[in-house]
């Protein structure tokens, strides 16, 4: 440790004269949390597992597709979208428990919170980044499928492009699901949680149809309710399904830009109010 | 006319007692903090009543057993942990506060850091967090790697820092925003000799260049030598706060006497020892005896010449910062030990 250094080096930068909040305030202080989470993921090996089993998956339809008659296409893209939906809602499942309750367990919190960022600059930064990793993931994912779709003759259409959007949607919205639960519970109960709510979330025209006609008036409050605080994600999975009347499929007529925009803004709203209870729930807590 | 007499100079701590609480660097008061245990929903009362003020440009040590209180008051102070009661301002900003912890350099106790980032990293992570620009946090995140001697492990990653290391490193990222106020919990912690005398040595150059800094330690050499002021904190309370030499250098606890007594007749020796109310040992031709503070020294003494032994030395023993420290913590424990029977 030199002295005559530090002096000299201290008295030259004056860091104070730099410091003020910076000049994206909030922005800054989400985005430096959002960058460190994505580097954090980048390093779970978990996740390089799951791309190779996702491009696995991409392989098999090839074969699946070779074993039907004239619908290799059909095969890949739908198992495809299934990777993407399923692989990515229970990627954002897992990061999301561990996010913040990992934080809180190695006290890696302690340093950064005492910091000037607010707990809820903090909570959505790492959403962000978590957000940014299973976005990279998604866009893996679907450039797989697309090669899949072209080495069998066939062409990113507009429709698989709208499907993948919608998937992504459907993903974003489930982490932050995971965050929201990993905000006040352990991961196991959080991935019970997010994994339910995934699973009905997937199911609601199914459970509304069964509300209709169960003949218990508690049953029916029950999964009514249920129906108002779990997110509609069938929104985001609607080939093969009707839609305003009308059926829709990947491999044809599918939803237009406006369906896949109302929903995305459905999911937006969603993730904000999740965020927002998350970071309400993560600024009571205290770091014991 | 009359001849008034000059006031006698105040103390540093009348003088901290005297600055307002706006003027202080830390000014806490009456802080408390309860917590319920998970299930039994048990009460735990972590800080009791916590009151101490720290000058500005001042190093103050926070002293304390294990348990006592140490932690929580500086993670209140970090705004980690909600007081149940009280309150506490860091540089005149009542807590919690951003405008504070931008002003505030902080070292957990036993720091966790992301253990995939290398040091520049971690250091430009806490360089973001304060609003640092590019260049000046590039230019800080350099100076401090190499104050605080971690150059040659710049490129490692954390996670094969040993915690000597990565107290290093936790040092320098409490320093990237130059800050006014620098609060170290146990920074001495897991540091060799030589690590705790540098860790020493950066806490009295931050003094210099005008910054406050509150440690927490229960280590009593590394608090006695560096620190200006000392609260002494034990079961939640302040036990006793103010400088290393008017805590301890008003007291006389003993007596210590060494005399030789060689050519004297056992009985005579035997005779000296039962006069005295206090300790006597042996040791070859000299005879060492501890009196109580209180004890008639002069008489005793006269009579020691009158048996022919020859006085080597007589000296008042002051209580040490330990003997204070270990004072404060047996009356800490017997008190909580009172209300816990009488409860």
């Amino acid at each position: 440790m030199s002295n005559a250094a530090a002096s000299k080096t201290t008295a030259a930068i004056s860091p104070s004269a730099a410091l003020g909040g910076g000049p994206l305030g909030s922005l800054g202080r989400v985005w430096a949390i959002a960058l460190n989470t994505f580097r954090e993921a980048a390093r779970i090996r978990v996740l390089y597992g799951v791309v190779i089993l996702v491009l696995m998956s991409n392989v098999l339809a090839l074969v699946l597709g070779e074993m039907s008659i004239y619908e290799e296409q059909r095969v890949s893209r739908d198992v495809g979208l299934a990777g993407i939906s399923i692989f990515g809602s229970l990627t954002a499942i897992f990061l999301g428990v561990f996010l913040l309750y990992g934080e809180v367990q190695r006290r890696t919190v302690h340093a950064i919170v005492s910091k000037p960022i607010q707990r809820w600059e903090f909570v959505v930064g790492k959403y962000v980044g978590m957000a940014l990793v299973l976005t990279v993931l998604v866009g893996l994912f679907g450039a797989a499928m697309a090669a899949m779709v072209t080495y069998q003759g066939g062409g990113v259409t507009s429709a698989l492009l709208k499907a993948v959007v919608l998937s992504w949607c459907e993903v974003l919205t489930v982490a932050a699901s995971a965050i929201f639960f990993s905000s006040f519970s352990s991961p196991f109960l959080s991935g019970i949680f997010a994994l339910a709510m995934f699973v009905i979330g997937r199911l609601t025209p199914d459970i509304a149809a069964a509300t209709e006609t169960a003949k218990s008036s508690w049953i029916r409050l029950v999964t009514k309710v249920t129906l108002e605080i779990v997110p509609d994600l069938h929104l985001y999975s609607v080939s093969g399904r009707t839609v305003d009347g009308d059926p829709v499929s990947v491999h044809g007529d599918f939803v237009s830009w406006g369906y896949v925009a109302t929903s995305a803004g459905h999911g937006f709203l969603w993730i904000v109010g999740l965020m927002a209870l998350a970071a309400l729930l993560f600024s009571r807590r205290d770091f014991a | 006319m009359t001849d008034a007499a000059p006031a006698a100079p105040a103390s540093p701590s009348q003088r901290v007692s005297r600055v307002s609480d706006q003027d202080a660097a830390i000014a806490v008061t009456d802080l408390t903090k309860t917590y319920r245990t998970p299930f039994r929903r048990r009460k735990v009362e972590a800080l009791r009543g916590v009151s101490f003020r720290v000058a500005r440009g001042e190093i103050f040590g926070f002293l304390g057993p294990n348990g006592a209180g140490k932690t929580t008051t500086i993670r209140t102070l970090m705004s980690l942990i909600k007081p149940t009661g009280g309150t506490a301002q860091i540089l005149g900003h009542l807590l919690p506060s951003r405008a504070a912890r931008m002003r505030v350099g902080f070292l957990p106790e036993q720091p966790y850091f992301y253990d995939y980032l290398t040091v520049p990293e971690l250091l430009d992570l806490a360089g973001r967090l304060f609003g640092i620009d590019r260049a000046t946090r590039k230019k800080r995140a350099d100076f401090l790697i190499d104050r605080v001697g971690l150059g040659r492990a710049r490129n490692q990653n954390l996670k094969k820092f040993s915690k000597g290391m990565m107290q290093r490193a936790g040092l320098a990222q409490a320093l990237m925003n130059d800050p006014d106020l620098v609060v170290l919990d146990e920074p001495m912690s897991g540091l060799d000799p030589i690590g705790r005398k540098e860790v020493r040595d950066l806490i009295t150059e931050l003094r210099d260049q005008g910054k406050t800094v509150f440690f927490s330690s229960h280590i009593l050499t590394d608090v006695e030598s560096v620190a200006d002021r000392v609260a002494i904190v034990a079961r939640g309370q302040i036990q006793t706060e103010g400088t290393p030499s008017e805590l301890v250098a008003t007291t006389t606890i003993s007596v210590d006497i060494t005399m030789r007594v060689a050519g004297l007749a056992d009985d005579k020796v035997a005779a000296l020892v039962a006069r005295g109310p206090g300790k006597s040992r042996r040791v070859a031709d000299e005879l060492h005896v501890v009196l109580p503070a209180d004890a008639d020294v002069d008489a005793w003494l006269a009579a020691a010449y009158a048996d022919g032994a020859k006085v080597v030395s007589v000296s008042p023993r002051h209580e040490s910062l330990e003997d204070l420290f270990l004072r404060h913590i047996g009356s800490a424990d017997s008190s909580a030990a009172a209300m816990e029977g009488r409860v």
